[in-house]
């Protein structure tokens, strides 16, 4: 007989695992419970080789939960030191806490402790992807170009300061909600984007982490408390970003931008379900980064051809979002905007204002963009000296091959 | 035909931190190798075994607790198996799932005695 296994159940059973049982036996004995989950997968992984359970999921749980208590129990007859959880823990550990919504607001909760201000926000990332989506150590480090031991003493540091600071397990509520929320959506944005655009030397997008991202904003749609127009706005981003990915490298392994992607590649079902999201995100008058940045993705699929795109239209919303939170990289999409719509008065305005070294790693962008702007203004010099800045300072090899490809128009046709 | 063992020696699983997805990755290799064998009609049978090791040793019978982790190289298992020969096995155990893991398969023969 063969039993087809979901694709990632271990990774995500084990955010769910961790969270329901951390609610169990508080938030101070994660580590205990971290060691007993992934004991837990051992066995499975060794134990099901020849035959898979029926219902692979409840062995998880059942084997993890007494997992733990196995770990309780050797430790009272040892005479050590269990902290402070009710004698009868057994009875605690109910089935009735394995449902399927008490499971989800158990990560939840985790959630946003790993996103609590008191965490240090490189922590906050690590902490979440380890706890809640389930990836070891190894992998984040190579999801977010980190050498592991880094990784590691985030985790620590993470860990440290959940103990230290007495931090509850739980959703914050009334008024502490909505200024908390937000970091709960800039951590899930920034997995999102991790993914989006890899720095690493061969991949460009990691659809794991964009597939985290997303599991984990929908967790936030489907609680009351937590489904507010910032959160579906967030969702509607993510489904248009993801309706594109297919479509950014062509047969050959090469990145396409925009205007080049075969639009027919698109995703229609993610870009009708991020439409309807983004029907819910608009019923508020105060609209957020998420917001805009989702309208000018929409913006882009709307557009027949690339010919087509109303360029006015994503200016206004740039120039919102840099009035919302001033960043360079707006102001580089900015300049972008303006080459497309032949304003080049207005696309120099904005490289003016940048500082290219502000965008760190993807300063790559700015030199390229400027190179575009040389050529279309008929000054060969400065585009070819600006693609040879570019590609001195790219990592990606499929940017690289962008940009290559581009020198090469350069030179044929300035 | 004849009776083989391959006997699978390695680090242990547990210390080499595998992610939930390696593990689970992990398994779809060995359910899909043990399934190879069912569909060739090859007879296996094996256990796997838990990373505890005591070693009792010397004319006082001294029992010594190992960590497997002081262990580059613990018998983690084995399958038996029926084959004609040396180079029959050795083509089976080609779909052994550790050995990106520095893991190896080692064949061996079961003596069969003549009574």
């Amino acid at each position: 007989m063969e039993t087809k296994l979901i694709d990632h159940l271990f990774r995500n059973h084990s955010g769910k695992m961790v969270s329901v049982l951390t609610r169990i036996f508080g938030l101070s004995n994660l580590e205990i419970i971290e060691d007993a989950v992934q004991d837990t997968f051992l066995k499975a992984s060794i134990s099901w080789r020849k035959e898979q359970p029926k219902n692979p999921e409840a062995w998880l749980t059942k084997a993890a939960k007494n997992r733990v208590l196995d770990i309780f129990r050797k430790l009272k007859s040892e005479q050590k030191h269990i902290p402070e959880i009710i004698a009868d823990f057994e009875s605690i550990a109910t089935d009735e806490l394995f449902l399927e919504a008490e499971i989800e607001d158990a990560q939840l909760r985790m959630i946003f402790t790993a996103c609590h201000p008191k965490l240090d926000a490189k922590d906050q990332i690590v902490f979440a992807l380890k706890t809640i989506a389930g990836f070891s150590t190894k992998e984040i480090a190579s999801a977010l170009l980190t050498k592991e031991e880094t990784i590691k003493k985030r985790l620590l540091r993470a860990k440290k300061t959940i103990k230290t600071t007495n931090l509850e397990f739980k959703i914050p509520q009334g008024k502490e909600l909505p200024k908390r929320i937000g970091s709960v959506l800039n951590v899930i944005y920034l997995i999102f984007n991790e993914g989006f655009h890899s720095n690493k030397k061969e991949i460009l997008v990691q659809k794991e982490l964009c597939g985290e991202a997303i599991r984990l904003c929908k967790m936030l749609l489907k609680n009351k408390h937590t489904q507010i127009p910032e959160s579906y706005a967030l969702f509607a981003l993510m489904c248009f970003h993801s309706a594109r990915l297919d479509a950014k490298i062509n047969t050959e392994n090469e990145l396409l931008d925009l205007k080049n992607q075969d639009r027919n590649k698109w995703s229609f079902p993610l870009i009708q379900l991020g439409n309807m999201m983004m029907n819910k995100a608009v019923e508020t008058s105060q609209f957020s980064r998420y917001h805009y940045e989702a309208a000018i993705v929409a913006e882009h699929i709307k557009a027949p051809n690339f010919e087509q795109t109303d360029w006015n239209k994503i200016l206004n919303y740039y120039k919102c979002l840099h009035k919302i939170q001033p960043s360079t990289s707006y102001l580089l999409t900015m300049a972008v905007v303006c080459l497309q719509s032949e304003n080049y008065i207005k696309a120099n305005y904005y490289f003016e204002q940048i500082n290219p070294d502000d965008l760190a790693q993807r300063s790559y962008l700015f030199y390229g963009a400027k190179a575009d702007y040389f050529a279309k203004t008929n000054n060969k010099k400065g585009a070819l000296k600006f693609i040879d800045i570019a590609l001195e300072k790219v990592s990606n090899n499929l940017e690289k091959k962008f940009l290559e490809r581009k020198k090469i128009y350069f030179l044929k046709n300035l | 035909m004849k009776q083989f063992m391959m006997i699978f020696i390695g680090e242990d699983y547990a210390d080499l931190g595998l992610s939930p997805e390696e593990m689970q990755n992990r398994m779809g290799k060995w359910f899909a190798w043990s399934q190879k064998m069912d569909a060739a009609g090859i007879k296996h049978e094996g256990e796997a075994l838990t990373s505890k090791i005591r070693r009792i040793s010397g004319v006082e019978r001294t029992a010594k607790d190992i960590a497997s982790t002081e262990l580059k190289e613990i018998v983690g298992g084995y399958y038996t198996v029926t084959a004609k020969d040396f180079d029959a096995v050795e083509e089976i155990a080609k779909d052994f799932p550790d050995y990106d893991l520095g893991s190896y398969v080692e064949i061996r023969e079961v003596m069969v005695f003549d009574h």
